[in-house]
This record gives structure tokens, sequence and C-alpha cells, in this order.
């Protein structure tokens, strides 16, 4: 099977002073779930950049859903992003003056039409309907969070992508998103995680660790809930 | 979506919006005002201007040589030629008629007024004149012919209307009497004040008539007297004869066209630039067609007037220009830093959308409707502003009309105003705009 997501000898270095990635080679499958683990400054986030065409590596390179992501022009690197990932934040980053309905528009408005039915559907599978005439700042954090899916899953993408979605969220918040997220693996979506909590990595196929920059030995998830 | 967005994002960043709005009003007040000033005002100042005095005179077509000394004319009275006072109404048949506020015919010889010489002059002191009825046709260069609805009822004119800035002690004359109006000099010379009777001798006939005003005009009128026409043509012996005719008329400043037409003659433009010509109020159009309804008349152009005017109101255009122009540029450069301002804070926002997938395009059109709606809401606020002050300056400055003085909505005033408020918005905003599509959203999110 061809590899959904394959990162060859992925080198990212800071103004040759920080080096961020030192040659990290990945295969990730359609319908797989990795959760990408290490501590602050292993170079978990900016790994997730590159795949997501946030930004360019220094070396190396980076292929999604059999597309070169590097030799993409910016219109087309904007094009991908809208078309073949779903992005998740730790902090959120919704619109502080759209609803939350209109947060999730918004990103089909960047891809094509908005259209409020679907969005509003979208809304109502993360349980939020209730709550979609609500701003921002009149939701919880795992509320806020599940906007950010309902808005990363719109455009219907390949891949979804999260950097510590829960690093944001209580233990109850992070029960449900996480129970999305295992909705969403059933239903066969690939996921990449960026997470430093093991509680977390547990729930993924394949745990990649990162340390300085570089992929250590890499284990399934299970052998780590075993322990 | 979009105007939501749009609409949304302006309402949070009222602050903001309301900065540009204030902004980009300013300017567009003054280009409001000066477009205000340079239609209307312009136009109702050159009616002032023009109320100081004629800026067409018509002569017959056969005008004798003729040698003026101090306001004295000597022609001998075979060589002299006429105009029929019985054509002057055909004044308002022309195309301008509209245009030709007032006139008065003249009709003047040297006589003896209480044993010195002075010059007496025959003209209208305040007349009602009935316009001459029929429709009538104006033909164009291409041939085509265009009728024109005729005016009906009566026109008042006369040297009363023509000559607004003489000052008249007592009264002006009637105009079926045998009173006189007599310049200020020649009555201190004669020593003679109102209702004084004067025997005035002409070719051995002598008449007593009444003084019913002294005028003080600054000119050579001072050393004159006027009486009705008709008087001055039975004492002539010429009678329904005039030599003279002085007309004011609202004319339009010469520009190249005018100035082409005057150098090879209006018979040789091409028939669409000959009819553009026609139908524009220049001083040599007016002429050509007063020429037209009078054909033994000349008319010439009394460019003195109508210099100043152009030479004055040319000034003042250019300085409103030079003031709106620095108005515009400061505008500009405080929508340029309100909006440098706003893509600081909204850094996050835009690098956001980018990472949902929003391309240059996208962000650049947001940005820049953003700046368009902010600019067409100052353009609005300033285009109501633009004629306020008009108003203002028109009172104050120009003191034209008084309160009393309306400026009417030029319908061309606010679409250019609005153009140029949001050509100003759009430009301040062009470069920040520019700047937000080359953020890198991975930097923005991070929060560097």
């Amino acid at each position: 099977m061809e590899p959904l997501i394959l990162l060859e000898e992925l080198t990212k270095n800071y103004d040759g002073k920080v080096l961020a990635l030192d040659r990290v080679s990945l295969q990730v499958y359609p319908g797989e779930w990795v959760a990408v683990m290490g501590a602050s400054g292993s170079g978990k986030s900016t790994l997730l950049n590159m795949i997501a065409a946030l930004d360019r590596p220094t070396s190396g390179s980076v292929w999604v859903n059999g597309e070169d992501v590097l030799s993409l022009s910016e219109e087309e690197r904007a094009r991908f992003r809208r078309e073949k990932v779903g992005l998740i934040f730790q902090h959120f980053y919704l619109i502080p003056y759209l609803t939350a309905l209109e947060n999730v528009m918004l990103a089909q408005y960047f891809h094509s039409m908005a259209d409020r039915e679907e969005a509003a559907q979208a809304v109502h599978e993360v349980g939020l309907e209730q709550r979609m005439s609500h701003y921002p700042s009149e939701l919880s954090g795992g509320e806020q969070q599940r906007v950010c899916i309902a808005r990363a899953l719109i455009n219907q993408p390949k891949i979804l992508l999260a950097d510590e979605p829960t690093g944001n969220l209580d233990a109850e918040n992070e029960e449900i998103v996480i129970a999305i997220f295992r909705r969403l693996h059933r239903a066969g979506l690939t996921l990449l995680f960026v997470t430093h909590d093991p509680q977390i990595g547990t729930q993924a196929d394949r745990i990649v660790e990162l340390e300085h920059g570089r992929i250590l030995p890499t284990f399934p998830a299970k052998a780590l809930r075993s322990i | 979506m979009l105007g939501c967005l749009l609409a949304k994002s302006l309402w949070r960043g009222k602050a903001r919006t309301v900065l540009v709005v204030l902004s980009v009003a300013t300017a567009s007040t003054l280009v409001s005002a000066f477009l205000n000033i340079a239609f209307t005002v312009s136009e109702e100042m050159a009616k002032e201007l023009r109320s100081f005095g004629a800026n067409i005179l018509l002569v017959p077509k056969s005008e004798p040589l003729e040698i003026a000394i101090g306001g004295l004319r000597f022609v001998s009275p075979e060589e002299s030629a006429y105009l029929e006072e019985g054509e002057l109404p055909r004044l308002r048949t022309i195309f301008w008629r509209h245009n030709i506020v007032a006139f008065a015919p003249f009709l003047s010889q040297m006589v003896e007024v209480e044993g010195e010489q002075a010059l007496l002059v025959g003209t209208w002191f305040d007349r009602e004149i009935p316009i001459p009825e029929g429709k009538r046709f104006f033909a164009f260069a291409n041939g085509s012919r265009r009728e024109v609805a005729p005016d009906k009822g009566t026109f008042h004119t006369g040297l009363k209307n023509l000559s607004r800035w003489w000052q008249v002690e007592g009264q002006w004359p009637r105009e079926d009497e045998d009173g006189v109006l007599i310049g200020n000099e020649l009555a201190r010379r004669l020593k003679v004040g109102i209702n004084d009777r004067i025997r005035v001798a002409v070719e051995g006939k002598s008449v007593f008539l009444s003084v019913r005003g002294i005028a003080r005009t600054g000119g050579d009128e001072e050393k004159q007297i006027f009486v009705h026409l008709k008087l001055a043509q039975e004492l002539f012996k010429l009678p329904g004869k005039m030599e003279r005719v002085q007309v004011s008329a609202l004319v339009t400043p010469d520009n190249a066209l005018a100035a082409r037409a005057s150098r090879i003659g209006p018979a040789n433009l091409p028939p669409e630039e000959y009819e553009t010509w026609y139908c524009t109020p220049y001083l040599g159009s007016v002429i050509y067609q007063i020429e037209e309804a009078i054909p033994n008349t000349k008319g010439k152009a009394i460019r003195q007037v109508s210099e100043a005017e152009g030479a004055f109101l040319g000034k003042m255009r250019l300085t409103f220009i030079l003031v709106v122009a620095v108005a515009v540029l400061v505008a500009l450069l405080a929508v340029m830093a309100t909006m440098v301002t706003a893509l600081f804070e909204r850094r996050q926002e835009i690098g956001l959308m980018k990472a949902l997938g929003a391309d240059a395009k996208q962000l650049g059109l947001l940005f820049l409707l953003e700046a368009g709606l902010t600019g067409m809401g100052g353009g609005i606020v300033g285009y109501f502003g633009g004629l306020a002050l008009a108003q203002l300056l028109s009172v104050r400055t120009f003191s034209l009309g008084g309160l009393g003085f309306s400026l009417s909505l030029q319908a061309a005033i606010l679409p250019i105003t609005l153009l140029a408020a949001v050509s100003v918005a759009l430009l301040g905003s062009f470069f920040p705009a520019k700047e937000a599509m080359r953020l890198e959203p991975v930097k923005t999110l991070r929060g560097n």
C-alpha cells in the first residue's frame, strides 16, 4: 500500500543555529492514527507544519497523497491546505467575531462556497447544535476545540493534523474530544497527532517519538499501553 | 459568507473603521467642496463678476472708423452706421438665450448742456420687452436641426440691470418721461442737483430736461448725460436707431476648442467639434449666435471682465486643487498608518485564514473590500460635508447670495467624490494588504 504521508531525510535548521528536525524519515498509511510524541522543543510541531505545507524544510522531501509538497507554489500550497488537510491547533484559533457556525463556514468559503446546512451538520456531529450561534468567547475550551474539529473536517480532508489538540482541555473535555477522534479513525480517516501526553498517545495505532529533532525507534501504541 | 465576514470585521474594528472613515471623509469633504465650488459657486461668482459690466459689444457690421477720446466719440453723422432697435428682442431667441443676463442699446452724440459740450447717451434704463414668439430651429454642421420651444412672456433688461455697480443718487429715470441721469462729474461742473432742470441744445434745437439721478460709476460715464433711447432718437432725428449694444452674458472660460474656433473660424471646425463648440457657452459661440440672430451686427468681446474673471477663478481653482491634493495625501497616509496597525493586530487572524487555505486573492479581496466599503462610507460623509463646507465658504468667504444661496446637488459630484474616497482608501490599504498576503502562517500562529 502506498503511504499517504512520506517524509524523506527531512531537515529543518532555523538560521543555522537551531536544528529542529534532523534527517527525519516517516511513512503514514491511509487510515492510520499516528501520534508524534516528544518533549518540548523536540521538533514535533515543526514536523506537523512541514506536512501541512505551513513551513518549508531546509532539506529533504515531503509527499502527501502522492503530491510533492515542496514543489508547490504558494497558491498551490494554499489549495493543498484547504483540500488535503484538516488542521487542529492547541490554542484553537477561532475568529473571535464569528459564531461557531460561521467559523466552520469560513473554511468552506475558502475552499469553494459556504453552505450553511452542511456547516450546521458538521457542528451537529461534534455535539454543538445548541451552540451554533455562540461566539468563541461564549464557549468553553472543549467546545471551542470541537468547533475546530468541525472546521477541520468540513472540507472532507484526506488527513487530520492536530497539534496538541487536548493540551488546553480539562479531563472531561479531553475525553469528549478523544471520543470524536476515535470515531473519525473508525470511519477510516488518517490522523496524525502531535502530543507530549502519553495518555493521548496510547489512543493511536503507532507512536513516533522525537528527541532533539531525530526519530527514535518506532513502536506500536499497544506496546505503550501494555506497560 | 463574504458579506458576513466584512460586516463583522468592520464592526469589530469599530474604532479603526471610524478612524479610516474620518480620514477619508476629511479628504472627500474637500474634494466635494471643491467640486461644488468649481461647478456651482464659480457660476455664482461668474454672475457676480458679470454684474460689473457687459462682456459683449454689438456694433453695426459696417462700423465706421471711430475716434474716442475720454469717452467722447468722434464720428461724422454721414459716416455712421446704425442698428435697428426693433431687432434687439431677438437676442433672447439664440440657443444660449438663457445666458443673456442683460443688455442695453446706446445712441450718443455730442450736445450742449447748459453751455458746455457733453456726450448725450440714449439708452434703455429699465425696460420690459416681449420675447418674440415662434419655434426656433438650430441647424448644425452635420445637417441636423434641433427644434427649440420658444420662451414666452417678457424679459426685463436695461442699463440698470447691466451696470449694477453704478451708484445712483436720486432715482433712475423712467422710460416714459423726460428725465435724465447725469454723471457725477458733469453735475458738479454744471452745479446741478436732483430735480433741477437743465437745457440741452442739439443742432439749434433746445429742450429742458429734469435731473432724476446723479450717477457715480468710476468711469467716463461720470462726464455724460443719459436719457431714454426714444428721446435721444428724436433729438438726433434717428428714429428706431441705435449705434451699439452692450450685452452681459454668462460664458464658460475659453479652452483649447474655443481658442481653435477663434483661430481658424468656427466654420472650419470638424462637424462634431463645431456642434460641441456651438452648444457650449463660450464667449465666441454666444457672439456667433447673436450675429446669426441679428445679421447686420458684429459682436466684439469685451475681454476685460471675462479675462479678469477667468484669471480669478483659475487662481481660485489652483488654490483649491493644492489644498485638496494635500488633504488627499494626508488622508492617504492616515489610512495607511491605520491599516498597518490593523495588519499588526490581525496578523494571527490572517495567519489562521492562510492555514485554512485562503490564498492571496481571497485575502486581498477581503482587505480591499473592507477598505473600499470604509472608503465609501467616508465618501458619503465627505460628500455632504463638502456641500456644507461649500455653502459656508460661499457665504462667509465669497459673500455669495447670503444664506439664501442654495447649492444644487450636482449629480456628477457624488460619484466623483465616492470614486476619490474609495481610491484613497484602496491606495492607503494597498501596501498593508500586500504585506498581509506575504505573512507566513506558521510565524503568525506562533505569535512571532
